[in-house]
């Protein structure tokens, strides 16, 4: 573990004290849900622990382990090409012809770039430090990030073990845009069903980078409280990416498939037209209160 | 009459026949390039900064020509004439950057900036009007399709208009001028209903063709009658065009640059159509710890690239020619030192 997860962890962990993060509470009956100040819809993922990974399936989602997290705020749907081009930056998508559609062709780098713009209109602290080599990621920052793969899954499953969090395979076509019936083309977001905690699109329209450096073996010793991912490399190493896709099969889409995805952060052009991407930001219960104030009663 | 020879001593005479043809050969490109008054303006960054050299045909000298350790210039372009340079230059830093396009005589001497926000510029056959793609948004983005639109500044009135069909031209980079004046030769990636493509675009019109190639970076030859560009990462290709159609259409590679090892980039003519010039270095995202750099794939305008360098290729003998590791007689480096050599052109200086 690096120096820099290391102070993440210890602050992520202070932010889970701060919540409470002793006994798991319950999962929401009702999703929580805030606007941002930015006018982003956001849903308010209890801290909690669930079961991450499968024995039954890849070998790099082994073995099956108690994972524990403390509380953060997910954006309910995929980044859109609204939100991207309110940041003024360029969009690199390749289907330009609804902007309610999520980006995709988006390098990791991009993404985390946006994470730092939001940061910045919201007047929050960006986490990524664009000064750096490989914008290193300052955990404690209130601003936005991209999940940790433990993020994302524990947000995807909504308090379910099942391979889907809705339920079985035959379920997928009214909870997500994958291969079988998106038609070989990404979809406005939130068009699926969402799940029981109000996400929409975790399981399809496009996969989502996460912050993980990529390892297959990582799972064998990863830490049960917040994981990070294994440390940080020099190299251009392959980050985690989870979720379905338009281009995913059924299988893709379980909520504990990992894949690894290389950046694109050294190519000029960066084809590959399913990585897409959802932020996320840690918050105090404080905070939750102090913003579900702030958002109007009806969101 | 069998040979007599010792096997060991046919394939040294044969080892020596081979070198000294070669050796002659290579001789021969070296000699033409040594005799040729073409220079190439490129950019390299040295002492914490960019500046712009300009470097003999055969590299065997070179010169700073901007000299200004506070000021970070860029992506040069040399006018048809061989008179001007027009050129960016980086001011303030990370997503607060403004980038500019500026003017010089080719000696370097009386620069003036044009305006801010622009980028990817390059000359009108008339030597007196700089093409350019304004910036997308006004925040900073090093991305080299965060363009919205061509532009057109014409140097002796200062005035400034836009392509008559500007409002749907988006995310275009890399333009080049037809030297009859009718085409601007663009990349485009995510934009004008695209992914990615090369597009012909009529300069006083609103005809717009996809040339249907990947790759990217296009460049006309001198005479029009050819297209250069980057056909991937380890490939430069050449294929002939008809630009006094009313539909141009590419013909078959007659030319291809490869190197496998390494990525090459930033493919420019010599003014008589003879070389190609083009940098080349390994893969990379750049070093930000070097001010007035960013983090990008390393053969974007303003990211560092270490060990690239500025490379000639003989482009008249046609077929292919695979960049080794040794020179060999059809191409030849022309810098050698790794600091971030890129964006080369050529130009003939006006003689004095």
């Amino acid at each position: 573990m690096s120096l820099q997860q290391f102070t993440g962890a210890l602050g992520l962990l202070a932010l889970g004290l701060a919540n409470g993060c002793g006994p798991v509470p319950p999962s929401p009956a009702t999703p929580q849900s805030i606007t941002t100040t930015s006018g982003v819809p956001m849903i308010v993922i209890p801290a909690g622990s669930f079961q991450m990974g499968s024995d039954e399936h890849g070998a790099d989602e082994r073995p099956r382990h108690e994972v524990r997290l403390g509380t953060f705020l997910m954006d309910q749907f995929e980044v859109t090409h609204d939100l991207f081009v309110k940041a003024q930056l360029p969009n690199p998508s390749r289907w330009q012809d609804d902007s309610r559609k999520p980006v995709e062709r988006v390098r990791w780098r991009e993404a985390k770039l946006y994470c730092n713009e939001r940061s910045l209109m919201e007047e929050l602290t960006p986490c990524y430090d664009e000064t750096k080599p490989g914008w290193p990621c300052d955990f404690t920052a209130n601003g936005y990030r991209l999940p940790t793969e433990a993020e994302w899954e524990y947000a995807a499953r909504a308090g379910s073990s099942r391979l889907y969090s809705f339920g079985g395979v035959a379920k997928i076509k009214a909870n997500g845009w994958f291969a079988d019936n998106a038609g070989k083309r990404t979809h406005v977001v939130g068009t699926r069903r969402p799940n029981a905690w109000g996400l929409h699109d975790l399981y399809g329209n496009v996969s989502e980078w996460c912050q993980d450096v990529y390892d297959p073996d990582y799972y064998k010793s990863s830490p049960a409280h917040d994981p990070l991912g294994p440390a940080e490399g020099i190299a251009d190493t392959k980050r985690v990416m989870k979720g379905g896709s338009w281009k995913a099969s059924a299988s893709m889409c379980r909520a504990s498939f990992r894949k690894g995805q290389r950046t694109g952060d050294t190519d000029a052009c960066f084809f590959t037209d399913y990585c897409g991407f959802r932020c996320v930001r840690r918050v105090t219960a404080a905070e939750v209160e102090s913003l579900q104030g702030k958002s109007s009663p009806e969101k | 009459m069998k040979p007599t020879q010792h096997p060991k001593t046919s394939v040294l005479l044969f080892g020596a026949v081979l070198f000294q043809s070669l050796t002659l050969q290579a001789g021969n490109v070296r000699e033409e390039l040594a005799d040729s008054k073409f220079r190439l303006v490129h950019e390299v960054y040295e002492n914490n900064n960019w500046e712009l050299f300009v470097t003999s045909a055969d590299g065997k000298s070179s010169a700073n020509l901007t000299n200004t350790p506070d000021v970070n210039e860029l992506y040069p372009q040399a006018s048809p004439d061989g008179a001007k340079i027009c050129f960016l230059v980086d001011s303030g830093m990370g997503r607060a950057t403004v980038r500019s396009l500026w003017v010089m005589n080719s000696d370097g001497t009386g620069r003036k900036k044009v305006t801010d926000r622009a980028r990817q510029q390059c000359w009108a056959p008339d030597s007196q009007t700089i093409a350019f793609l304004p910036q997308e948004y006004p925040k900073f983005n090093v991305t080299d399709y965060y363009t919205r639109g061509i532009s057109f500044h014409h140097l002796p009135s200062g005035k400034t208009r836009e392509h008559v069909n500007t409002k749907p031209l988006h995310h275009l980079y890399n333009i080049s001028y037809a030297p009859n004046g009718r085409w601007i030769v663009a990349t485009v990636h995510a934009g004008m209903g695209h992914r990615h493509t090369n597009l012909l675009i009529e300069a006083n019109g609103s005809k717009v063709i996809n040339l249907g190639i990947g790759g990217c970076r296009p460049t006309f030859s001198p005479d029009g009658k050819h297209i250069a560009w980057g056909a991937g990462d380890h490939e430069l290709a050449v294929v002939p065009i008809d630009i006094e159609s009313d539909h141009p259409k590419l013909g078959k590679k007659v030319f291809q640059v490869f190197d496998k090892q390494n990525k090459i980039y930033h493919v420019d003519w010599s003014p008589d159509g003879r070389f190609l010039s083009f940098s080349r270095g390994p893969n990379g995202k750049g070093d930000i710890t070097k001010p007035g750099t960013y983090e990008a794939a390393c053969e974007i305008v303003g990211v560092h690239a270490k060990g690239w360098d500025i490379f000639a290729v003989k482009v008249a003998r046609g077929g292919s020619v695979t960049i080794g590791h040794k020179p060999v007689y059809d191409w030849q480096p022309l810098t050698r030192n790794g600091y971030s050599n890129k964006e080369s052109d050529w130009f003939l200086p006006p003689s004095k």
